[in-house]
């Protein structure tokens, strides 16, 4: 009798789970969860003009992901030091109920990360030798994310239309495209249940006109023949949300 | 060609040896782009190639520069500089104030050793001044040593809106009393 713990009746047993059963990301007839193919990235909704008090606004809806952008700028540097060209700064938040798990109210590093890659994507497009000593302060807001790599890249693509809302020059719009990877299935825009259940993920940001990369970022296990070949599907993929891009600024001119 | 074409950035407009490139738009391996959302327009020019513009429908937030004139509040005043606000660049207004400074020596074209900042401006007064400088880390560097530059609207201390009656003095029409600033030439 163990007398440290304090035990049931001698006629309790232990529960029994029901093993939940994972839905197969890619079915018989090679449709996915949401009934996607393999190719198809999910649709995209995108809206200038949302925050009314920043210099330019988007808000972007794929599939499930919501994320909202405001762009402040150029306005002056806070802090000290002086700067030749301008400098573009990015804050990105996930909302406390925006991923399954409730998110802190912190800055935690997945956050301070994303940041800093959506900087690094967006800097080569904008035209920063035009404002001297002054700023661009982008602030991301997920609403609801559905995929980390997606999130990240409609995060890219609204802050990109956000940008070009707000009138400050660019060289070139930043499209962005995820996919994810597992033997010798490459499913685009992956959703986060499919996340959960492949091994590697590439995202790629890329400007159309130019046709320049702008960042690639490569997360989980990987070889190198499946990079390339999912790096150029992300391209192609880039490349058809372009059209949606340019319409929806365009739009915002009527 | 339609010269209300609606484009984005990044987009196409032109070869550069057929166009010059105007506001709003950049040049790369002979081709011209739009740099903003707008609508594109072509001037014709007498003797040299169009120029192709962009025309951006929501100005961009003004950034001064050299040469620049500005509109500002004093905010600070301090015995060697005075501190401004600079709202509006040229035409176009900043969403966000930039600092700029005014420092004793660029109050006025005459007499710079013998100029006494607090009879030349005071807090809440607003002037017209050029931008001489991107300055340091923290402020433009302005300077209002120019007729038509200097105090434009000022309140006295009775609180009436002054009237200038010469480039040093300005009168309050309630009291008749007379205060010191560096007005600017009206135009």
């Amino acid at each position: 009798m163990d007398r440290r713990r304090v035990n049931g009746p001698e006629t309790s047993v232990t529960p029994i789970f029901k093993s939940s059963t994972k839905a197969t990301i890619l079915n018989g007839s090679s449709k996915r969860i949401d009934n996607r193919s393999a190719d198809d990235l999910r649709p995209l909704f995108l809206k200038t003009g949302l925050v009314t008090q920043a210099n330019g606004s988007a808000y972007i809806e794929m599939g499930k992901i919501k994320i909202v952008c405001a762009v402040y700028g150029p306005r002056q540097l806070k802090r000290v030091g002086f700067s030749s060209q301008g400098t573009l700064t990015c804050d990105f938040k996930f909302s406390s109920f925006s991923c399954v798990q409730r998110r802190n109210h912190m800055r935690d590093p997945q956050e301070r990360e994303y940041s800093t890659i959506l900087v690094q994507a967006l800097t080569p497009a904008v035209r920063l030798e035009l404002i001297p000593k002054s700023a661009v302060d982008i602030y991301i807001n997920v609403l609801e994310s559905d995929g980390d790599n997606a999130c990240l890249a409609a995060a890219i693509i609204v802050a990109s239309v956000a940008l070009a809302d707000a009138g400050i020059e660019m060289l070139d719009q930043v499209t962005a495209c995820s996919a994810l990877m597992q033997e010798k299935m490459l499913l685009m825009d992956g959703t986060m249940e499919e996340e959960d259940q492949t091994d590697g993920s590439v995202m790629v940001s890329y400007m159309p006109s130019l046709n320049e990369v702008t960042s690639v970022l490569q997360t989980g296990k990987t070889n190198l023949d499946e990079v390339n070949h999912a790096m150029e599907s992300c391209i192609d993929g880039c490349s058809k949300l372009y059209g949606v891009m340019s319409a929806s600024l365009i739009e915002s001119l009527q | 060609m339609d010269t209300t074409l609606a484009v984005t950035p990044g987009q196409r407009l032109g070869y550069a040896q057929d166009y010059i490139s105007g506001p709003g738009t950049y040049e790369r391996d002979g081709l011209l782009y739009a740099s903003v959302v707008g609508l594109r327009q072509i001037t014709e020019q007498t003797g040299a190639l169009p120029i192709i513009t962009v025309s951006k429908e929501k100005e961009q937030s003004a950034v001064p520069d050299v040469g620049n004139t500005i509109t500002g509040k004093i905010i600070r005043v301090s015995p060697m500089q005075a501190t401004v606000a600079i709202m509006v660049v040229g035409q176009v207004p900043c969403k966000e104030d930039f600092t700029g400074v005014i420092r004793i020596q660029d109050v006025r074209a005459t007499e710079k050793d013998k100029v006494k900042i607090y009879q030349s401006f005071r807090p809440g007064d607003i002037i017209k001044a050029e931008v001489i400088s991107l300055g340091d880390a923290r402020s433009y560097f302005l300077s209002t040593a120019k007729n038509e530059l200097g105090v434009i609207f000022a309140t006295s201390l009775a609180g009436a809106t002054m009237i200038p009656i010469s480039w040093q003095e300005m009168q309050c029409p309630i009291t008749k009393a007379i205060e010191f600033r560096k007005c600017a030439k009206p135009v």
